[in-house]
């Protein structure tokens, strides 16, 4: 997922580019076009998204449009009115199994077969580039594996992982293992801690069925790649059932299923626009945003499903890899810490900041439980896998967002000692069923001791957190807000360096609008 | 009920990575029959002999002299350390006397992120009772891990009781050489390298430590001793190379310079090739 600056100023919400702006729009390809950052395919990618942008938003109300305007309710990249949908999640099961005509391949019968069947598949992604879901790898290879030698699989796995690093070179391109072992499961963390790609993932951990073994190889990943994500699985088979999956970051869907749009209402901007107090933001304001959220959301969708036509012609949906019954959108937000500590400063409480006093973390519920009870209140149509509901999400913040604290997260640097850090987190995690986590950075005697951080990933899940990402001070990579970047690359993009990961740049953008994101806490052990 | 044991407790650390398997509580008993000239929280060597000394020096007000004891106001302490930097006894006032019960109640908030509770010091031999029945109440309440952190030093008897409630066993071996190791800590080493042999026959020893300290440890054929010794009574016994540090000693040992890395892998291959398997150093 290419992510582009919200704004060029040719960029008009209401009517879309207008013939005045014309010079500002050459300007723009042009600055592109000589750009000595950019890939001649990024240079394509910043002028598709540019000629994107001169279209009009699918209308919406005058209010939905004050709200966009000030940033409250923010749009993430997606440009003004959608073509296709955000994430989707194919069934690649069914290809390896049935073949596909249109892609022109046959069931596979063995691991070479495997791996060109998913990555033909990846590289038309219908999505804006690279595939934000690639699969549970582990189940959909291990047929393939399970009777080869170690010496005959482990290259060809190799060969695979570092294609999908090298063919789609962006930090949100997700694949999901667990939560049971299996050789797949194995190889593929032993390859990934020898090589160390960019290529999201997240071990779907049930403490009580995935093997210590297993979890332990994946802790000792995580201490020195910052991957993968330990999710509470068995929290999700119970809220999503069994064919739920991950994508991007750490975002939960259908498999066969996909998102729209995802659509963030920025409560840190909240503080900035709304004056009242906590009564009235939980009676009036709240509702009336979470009103104009679901509609510009739905604005999106329809533009997608009626106006575009998408799932009428997308060929992913004629070859049955998705279904239409399985879409959803997601409702994200941002900034939640802002909000509970200003309104702590105007309940005369200043001092009582989130994650440290009780009662703001009361106040963080309590916002956070509303917005969710009053988005479930509004229908959204073609999100048809969740009810015609839109889908509750954290999301973790773009380097625009001007101290807004990624998603629900405590701010970086100040956060409290690890249990009460998760004991204020793990409440607020277990209302967004869409996606959430939080990060902690362990210093490096953790590695010589894997199972103590294991001990605390488990006692975790036990107070109900749904996600959580954990690094090292000296990892190779950096956990930026979901994605990764590699600590080489902070380093070569200050030195004006080209890069081959587009998500390396908005790293460092976000880094440079943020830079105490950088510095979180180090768990002395 | 049985009588109530007391320990004296320094510290309780809610969360540690290197005392033990797994992450664990840390319980910090007050008092060391060794004494060492590296030693690391010297405060923790003797019990307060209620000299007084601290009580005047006090910024805060926190301490008071009553019918022979340091009174210590937990609520005052502004745990600036000054008491404990004045101590003329490697003391501290801040000390508290808690039964079991009072500990394990401690560490309840804790118990979903841990595997154990691990007891150091000091030395927690030296309030042996107080450890039996401690651990006792942890196995009869939980599923936790128990460890303790010895220097060795302690008859085979006290060992043996605590043995069938104690899972892990941290020796350090501070030398082999019964003179370095005299000089090092004031005592022979006889005890404790009987305390690593009974220990592993019981199958309980999860560690043996040895900290590199500049002039007295830092040769390899006194690591390839050690080496040798623990390889003859189980070669997989796990040997952790220390690195000294300067930070927290007192004394002559304050001036000394910690060991580099090439000294520290030099001995790790030491071991190692004196058959001992698993040999690692901290970082």
């Amino acid at each position: 997922m290419t992510q582009t600056k919200i704004a060029y100023p040719f960029e008009h919400l209401e009517n879309g580019m207008r013939a005045g702006d014309l010079a500002d729009f050459k300007d723009q390809v042009r600055s592109v076009v000589a750009d000595p950052m950019l890939l001649e395919e990024q240079k394509r990618v910043a002028m598709m998204d540019a000629a994107y942008k001169t279209l009009p938003y699918p209308a919406t109300s005058d209010a939905a449009l004050e709200a966009l305007g000030q940033g409250v309710i923010c749009l993430l990249g997606e440009g003004p009115a959608p073509y296709h949908p955000r994430y989707v999640a194919p069934d690649f099961q069914k290809v390896l199994d049935e073949g596909s005509d249109f892609f022109n391949l046959k069931p596979a019968t063995n691991l070479y077969e495997a791996i060109t069947s998913l990555l033909t598949l990846y590289n038309y992604s219908p999505t804006s580039g690279d595939p934000p879901y690639i699969g549970n790898l582990d189940l959909l290879l291990e047929p393939f594996i399970r009777d080869l030698p170690a010496e005959a699989a482990r290259p060809v796995l190799k060969s695979f992982w570092t294609l999908i690093d090298r063919l789609h070179p962006d930090a949100f391109v997700h694949a999901d293992i667990g939560p049971d072992a299996t050789r797949t499961g194995e190889m593929l963390l032993d390859i990934d801690h020898e090589a160390g790609t960019i290529t999201n993932l997240t071990l779907r951990y049930d403490p009580a069925k995935t093997p210590r073994e297993f979890a332990l190889k994946a802790v000792r990943n995580t201490l020195q790649l910052s991957k993968p994500y330990f999710l509470n699985h068995p929290r999700h088979l119970a809220d999503w059932g069994p064919d739920y999956i991950v994508a991007s970051c750490y975002n939960i869907m259908w498999l066969r299923g996909g998102i729209f749009t995802l659509v963030r209402l920025n409560l840190a901007e909240v503080t900035r626009h709304y004056n009242g107090d906590l009564e009235a933001l939980l009676d009036h304001e709240i509702p009336r945003l979470a009103a104009l959220q679901v509609e510009v959301i739905n604005s999106r969708i329809r533009h997608i499903v009626e106006e575009v036509g998408w799932f009428d012609h997308a060929i992913f949906v004629k070859e049955g890899l998705l279904d239409p019954e399985k879409f959803s959108a997601y409702a994200g937000v941002v900034g939640l810490n802002e909000l509970v500590n200003e309104m702590m400063v105007r309940a005369g409480k200043p001092d009582a900041k989130y994650g440290h006093d009780a009662q703001a973390n009361a106040v963080a519920v309590q916002i956070v439980s509303r917005l969710k009870q009053e988005l479930a209140r509004h229908p959204s149509p073609y999100c048809r896998g969740t009810g015609e509901r839109v889908i509750f999400h954290a999301q973790v913040g773009i380097s625009e967002d001007q101290d807004a604290t990624p998603g629900c997260r405590l701010p970086a640097g100040t956060e409290p000692e690890i249990y009460t850090h998760l004991q204020a987190t793990a409440p607020i995690q277990a209302l967004v069923e869409g996606g959430v986590s939080d990060i902690f950075e362990f210093d490096q005697t953790a590695r010589q001791n894997p199972e103590a951080v294991l001990d605390i990933i488990n006692g975790a899940m036990k107070l109900g957190m749904r996600d959580i990402s954990i690094g090292s001070t000296d990892s190779e990579f950096v956990r930026v807000s979901g994605y990764l970047v590699r600590r080489a690359d902070l380093e070569n993009r200050q030195e004006e360096q080209l890069l081959r990961y587009g998500t390396a740049s908005i790293a460092r953008e976000f880094f440079s609008a943020q830079p105490n994101t950088l510095h979180r806490r180090t768990r002395q052990v | 009920m049985a009588k109530m044991t007391v320990g004296r407790v320094n510290k309780i650390l809610p969360q540690s990575f290197v005392d033990g398997p797994g992450n664990r509580s840390v319980i910090f008993l007050q008092g060391c029959q060794f004494n060492c000239l590296y030693c690391h929280n010297p405060y923790t060597i003797n019990i307060c002999n209620a000299c007084g000394i601290c009580v005047e020096s006090c910024p805060a007000g926190a301490l008071s002299l009553d019918g022979g004891r340091i009174l210590w106001d937990q609520v005052a302490c502004v745990d600036c350390d000054t008491c404990i930097d004045v101590c003329p006894n490697n003391s501290s006032p801040k000390t508290r006397a808690m039964t079991p019960a009072v500990i394990w109640e401690a560490i309840q908030n804790y118990l979903p992120f841990i595997s154990g509770l691990t007891v150091t010091g000091g030395e927690p031999t030296c309030q042996p009772d107080f450890l039996f029945d401690l651990f006792r109440l942890v196995k009869g309440q939980s599923d936790l891990t128990t460890c303790i952190e010895t220097n060795g030093g302690v008859q085979g008897e006290v060992i043996k009781t605590l043995l069938p409630d104690l899972d892990y066993v941290m020796v350090d071996l501070k030398a082999f050489d019964p003179e370095i190791h005299r000089a090092l800590t004031g005592r022979g080493n006889a005890k404790t390298l009987e305390t690593i042999r009974q220990v592993t026959e019981a199958g309980k020893l999860h560690m043996v430590r040895t900290t590199i300290v500049p002039g007295y440890t830092d040769q390899e054929s006194q690591i390839a001793d050690i080496a040798r010794f623990l390889t003859g009574l189980n070669p997989e016994i796990h040997l952790r190379l220390l690195r000294f540090r300067p930070h927290g000693t007192r004394g002559i040992a304050a001036a000394w310079e910690s060991p580099s890395d090439a000294v520290m892998d030099r001995l790790v291959e030491a071991a190692k090739a004196s058959g001992l398997g698993h040999v690692d150093r901290s970082l």
